[in-house]
């Protein structure tokens, strides 16, 4: 009988860790032993304050195991860890539980995705998002299900919006108070873009905010005629959240048509913006237009992450930005007003931002039918991959793409669900852009140091408490950096080119380091 | 839409891979049909898809750039759409050609097929010269086969030409013969490896990465470095191909030159 009992306590226990409560999602920064959501905290800092592996121990560091997932394409999770078990999604609605300790796969889940999809970019998927006993991930199709952790099973699944419309979704889902908060994507085929919420029980959606702005909405003189009915404005990155204001900050895409700005006069409200909702009701709280009327392609969708910083001697809860557009930003959270811009990049296109917080505009940068040259290039700047902040540095780190190109306007008439960017980049002879990885001083936004790579990379970003960031590149290498200086201290060659972010937990106690790569997860440890 | 277990294998499972080897079998024996033949929407949503997917290599026009021109009618990898849609689909391994048929599905790809079809010009235009003169200057006078391979004869500091009649314009081939360095073929840059002794080493690129550096020196002996272990590494868009073949040439036995070039077709058709 005290066996049965015994038995009993440890199936509770077992269920039990296979949970995640709001208060964990609330204090997962001081959980160091898991990640429970996409940037391991609400404020996206990806930052652990794990230290066992730093600059003086990652010599050691030394590959676990390797979990291949045998789906073709890239993968850009973020993997959750909880429960002694990573969950992991993979491109093409694909999804998998893993073992922690040896890599075996738990549960697998998939989804055969439509025919005929039109998709801007593959089929990507950033990741899953956790309460209770309930993953939620969202698939391709602008589909949100739920899948019991335990198992794999699905427990609901709901409509977004219509893919044969153009929408569809990628992005990591974000759990604030029993609401699963998601982007679309499609911008490229004419959608209007959005942010919705869901009830996490039941996927009945309980708000949405439209960032693109309707005729007779505050907001909606901001585009010419009916152009707002396809005005883009996709949120294809995961937000932040602060629980204090209540609010969660969204970054949003370009205006649609992309590179044809012609027939959407105006400042095309709230595309390339960041947004600040009520996380309750999904109302606008404030916003805050990096790029207004977009010509680039200039999404504005990287992390919005949340810090403290010291400001001309003042503490101000700061949302900050490396914006597409080659300005980093730091913004008031509670009012958007801006604190300061800098470029972290070369730029041609604007000579600063004004007082009025708008770019001052460098004229005849807009792309034109013979192609006209502008820096960055279309992908940035900084463009999607994840960023990280070390409260230990006081820096900011992030990948960007440093180089110019040509910018082509079509014109081009709207079908539904057809592509509708009107044009796009070409490259410039003899100059391919280069990469780096950057360090900024949000409080200040000067670049305090910059790692130059051979070529641009969309690996993500991981800080620790060991003096450390982590990213990767498209060329397999998995590299560690001295957090202070930006040397490279460590590196691996995976075989597989990286476009996810690393994380970090622990097993037994011990410090690990995950990354997808290519088409398989490595997990990283120290050896004697 | 299902959650697959864990499980292990099964009978089943190999009637399953049977059934579908089988099938993969019958399907790859049929030959692939384009669905949107002559149709005017669907070229024009082939058009914009192109100009997002194919433009940055083959140029906004599709006449070529690191890729090759798209408009003569004639194409590297097989002028039926067949040929056409398995190039985009899968791409071409060893290339810069990725495969986009997982990106944007078949019926995409097919949209591509469509739109290239209308903008084939089938240039029959008579390339001025003599095409045997030209092999002479090419393999003589020129000495350009010491680093350009051709049907499996020649150097391999240089791109391959065996095809690059059908891969390039003539006036694209002029150009690169007259201007090298005006637009260098990506993965061919030159390389200046200082070692910590102080030597130095040129050569062709043949890998660039944030820790090493692979490349062929002017021997064609090839070399691999860690960053670590050397002093300095420079890469610099520039060719080693002479420059000066605008004046070593006469404009006779220029256009000899091209007609030979223009000529190097492959084996017409084939993968």
């Amino acid at each position: 009988m005290r066996r049965l009992v015994l038995l009993f306590v440890v199936i509770i226990a077992a269920w039990a860790a296979t949970t995640v409560t709001e208060q964990q999602l609330r204090d997962a920064q001081g959980d160091p032993a898991t990640w429970l959501t996409y940037g391991k905290n609400y404020r996206g800092w990806r930052y652990s304050d794990l230290s066992e592996i730093n600059t003086a121990t990652v010599s050691r560091l030394a590959t676990q195991w390797i979990s291949q997932t045998g789906v073709d394409g890239s993968h850009e999770t973020t993997p959750l860890v909880f429960g002694g078990i990573m969950f992991i999604t993979g491109p093409s609605n694909h999804a998998s539980a893993l073992d922690l300790l040896t890599g075996k796969t738990l549960w697998q889940y998939h989804k055969a995705p439509p025919s005929g999809l039109n998709l801007c970019c593959g089929q990507p998927n950033r990741g899953f998002a956790a309460l209770g006993d309930k993953l939620f991930k969202v698939n391709v199709e602008a589909t949100l299900v739920a899948l019991d952790a335990r198992t794999g099973a699905v427990l609901w699944e709901k409509q977004i919006a219509d893919h044969k419309k153009g929408f569809s979704a990628t992005g990591a889902p974000l759990v604030i108070k029993g609401k699963v908060l998601v982007g679309m994507a499609g911008a490229e085929f004419g959608t209007r873009g959005f942010i919705d919420a869901y009830d996490a029980n039941t996927g009945e959606r309980l708000w949405r905010f439209y960032t693109v702005a309707a005729q007779g909405e505050p907001g909606g003189d901001t585009w010419a005629g009916d152009s707002w009915q396809r005005g883009g404005g996709s949120t294809w990155i995961t937000g932040t959240y602060d629980p204090e204001l209540n609010l969660t900050y969204w970054g949003t895409g370009n205006p649609g048509p992309g590179l044809d700005g012609e027939g959407r006069q105006g400042d095309n409200l709230y595309t390339c913006s960041v947004v600040a909702l009520d996380a309750d009701t999904g109302k606008l709280k404030w916003y805050y237009q990096f790029t207004p009327h977009d010509t680039h392609d200039w999404d504005s969708i990287a992390d919005p992450v949340l810090i403290d910083l010291m400001v001309k001697g003042r503490k101000v809860k700061a949302v900050v930005q490396a914006d597409r557009n080659g300005f980093f930003y730091a913004i008031d959270r509670a009012s958007g007003k801006l604190l300061h811009a800098r470029p972290y990049t070369k730029i041609d296109w604007a000579t600063g931002i004004g007082a009025d917080g708008r770019p001052v505009m460098v004229p005849g940068k807009e792309p034109s039918d013979e192609g006209t040259r502008a820096c960055p290039g279309l992908g940035g700047g900084h463009n999607w991959s994840a960023t990280a902040y070390s409260p230990q540095t006081q820096l900011f780190y992030f990948h960007s793409t440093d180089g110019c190109a040509l910018f082509y306007k079509q014109k081009q008439e709207y079908h539904e669900g057809q592509w509708y960017q009107a044009s796009t980049d070409g490259a410039l002879p003899n100059e391919p852009p280069a990469g780096s990885v950057v360090a900024v001083d949000p409080a200040t936004g000067e670049t305090k140091w910059k790692w130059e790579m051979v070529s641009p990379a969309s690996a993500g970003m991981l800080a620790t408490a060991g003096g450390l960031v982590f990213t990767g590149d498209g060329q397999g290498y998995f590299v560690a950096l001295d957090a202070r200086i930006g040397k490279p201290v460590w590196h691996f060659q995976t075989g597989g080119g990286i476009i996810a972010p690393p994380i970090t937990y622990t097993l037994n106690g011990k410090q690990q380091i995950a990354i997808a790569t290519g088409s398989s997860i490595m997990t990283f440890s120290l050896v004697k | 839409m299902t959650a697959l277990g864990a499980g292990g294998y099964s009978h089943r499972v190999h009637l399953r891979l049977f059934i579908v080897l089988l099938t993969c079998a019958v399907a790859g024996a049929q030959p692939l049909k384009n669905p949107f033949p002559g149709d005017a929407g669907a070229a024009e949503g082939g058009h914009l898809v192109f100009r997002i997917y194919c433009s940055p290599c083959h140029g906004i026009r599709a006449q070529g750039g690191r890729g090759p021109d798209l408009t003569r009618g004639v194409y590297p990898h097989g002028d039926r759409d067949e040929d056409l849609f398995r190039t985009i689909s899968s791409g071409l391994p060893g290339t810069e050609m990725a495969g986009l048929g997982g990106e944007l599905g078949d019926e995409n790809v097919w949209r591509i097929v469509t739109y290239l079809r209308t903008i084939a010009r089938h240039d029959t235009t008579d390339v001025p010269g003599d095409r045997a003169a030209g092999a002479k200057l090419f393999w003589g006078k020129g000495a350009c086969g010491q680093c350009h391979l051709v049907n499996g004869k020649g150097g391999h500091l240089g791109p391959e030409l065996t095809k690059i009649g059908r891969e390039r314009s003539l006036e694209y081939l002029k150009q690169s013969v007259i201007e090298p360095n005006k637009d260098v073929t990506p993965g061919y840059a030159t390389i200046t490896v200082v070692r910590r002794d102080g030597t130095k080493l040129v050569g062709v690129e043949r890998g660039y990465d944030n820790f090493s550096v692979q490349i062929l020196d002017s021997g064609e002996n090839y070399h691999s470095f860690l960053r670590n272990d050397v002093a300095s590494v420079k890469r610099e868009f520039r060719s080693l191909m002479p420059d000066n073949y605008g004046r070593l040439f006469t404009p006779v036995e220029m256009d000899d030159l091209l007609a030979y070039l223009t000529s190097l077709r492959g084996a017409e058709g084939k993968q």
